[in-house]
């Protein structure tokens, strides 16, 4: 498969499952609801976002998050330490996402490297799914924002 | 006929009854369109917030980027004088994720009279994206429209 086949087959399968996580993202930030937007402030949030956005490697927001999660517990916040600890295993699971797309989107170019393309991918579907939990968490949030 | 131009007249037929199907649900959400753009039009909005979200609506291939998008806006009014005035942006947040009924519909007719595989597995999304756009699209030209009679920009 050429280079241009397969990223325009990537980003039509990419779209289409954003499309279809928006409800497993709605429903996370339903779960979370009580701790936004003051135990989990849309600053952390929009933090997260950039981070995933400007990453590499999902290990760069891999330790973001688990900063994030060892500053709660070190202040005594176990419920805000949870909430990172299991967007961190969401974020992991995105991984068996991507390699199933990955599958469907067919055989790679030479010019990739299958490691590489499996991880930006993956990174690709983290930052999709983090945006729909900031929109859906922004959207129901339960207070006023004060700044 | 042979089997590759067969083929490729099934695939105009199939194209020009999708546009025509789109363009039958986008005359009448005119009407809808119309009531939101005259909520709107009481809001602090300006012509350009309205028309970005059209704008962005014509640039994505997501339907989530859209209804994201709308999301975000709602929620950072804490004033609630624009997107979430009256529950507007709410109301139109349902309305445009409501749209993706009118595109199953559409695209189980095309799928019963024009069938390929490989590009129906897609269809009811990007339909519903097509469906968004015409919605948006009339409302920002509704919108556009009552502000200059009303005064505004």
């Amino acid at each position: 498969m050429s280079d241009l086949a397969y990223t325009l087959t990537l980003r039509r399968l990419v779209a289409a499952w954003s499309d279809q996580s928006r409800k497993d993202a709605a429903n996370f930030a339903n779960k979370h609801r009580d701790l936004l937007p003051r135990r989990i402030t849309s600053t952390q949030l929009y933090g997260l976002v950039n981070i995933v956005r400007n990453a590499q490697r999902f290990g760069d927001i891999q330790r973001f998050i688990r900063h994030q999660r060892e500053k709660a517990e070190r202040a005594g916040r176990q419920d805000v330490a949870d909430y990172w600890k299991e967007m961190e295993q969401v974020l992991n699971n995105l991984r068996n996402d991507a390699r199933e797309l990955q599958r469907q989107a067919g055989s790679l170019p030479p010019t990739i490297s299958p490691k590489s393309a499996l991880d930006t991918l993956h990174r690709q579907l983290t930052e999709e799914f983090v945006q729909h939990v900031l929109a859906h968490g922004s959207y129901w949030s339960p207070v006023p924002r004060t700044y | 006929m042979t089997q590759t131009s067969e083929g490729r007249a099934r695939k105009i037929a199939r194209r020009v009854a999708l546009e025509q199907a789109i363009a039958r649900r986008s005359d009448k959400y005119a009407y809808s369109a119309k009531d939101y753009a005259e909520k709107l039009t009481q809001t602090k909005l300006k012509n350009t917030q309205v028309r970005g979200l059209e704008t962005l609506a014509y640039a994505t291939d997501r339907v989530s980027a859209v209804i994201d998008w709308l999301k975000v806006r709602v929620g950072r009014d804490d004033k609630r004088n624009r997107w979430a005035q009256d529950g507007t942006g709410h109301d139109l947040l349902a309305t445009l994720e409501g749209l993706q009924r009118d595109a199953r519909d559409i695209a189980v007719a095309i799928r019963k009279d024009y069938s390929m595989p490989k590009e129906d597995s897609d269809l009811e999304r990007q339909v519903h994206l097509r469906l968004i756009r015409e919605y948006l699209k009339h409302l920002a030209a509704h919108f556009e429209y009552q502000k200059s009679e009303v005064g505004g920009e």
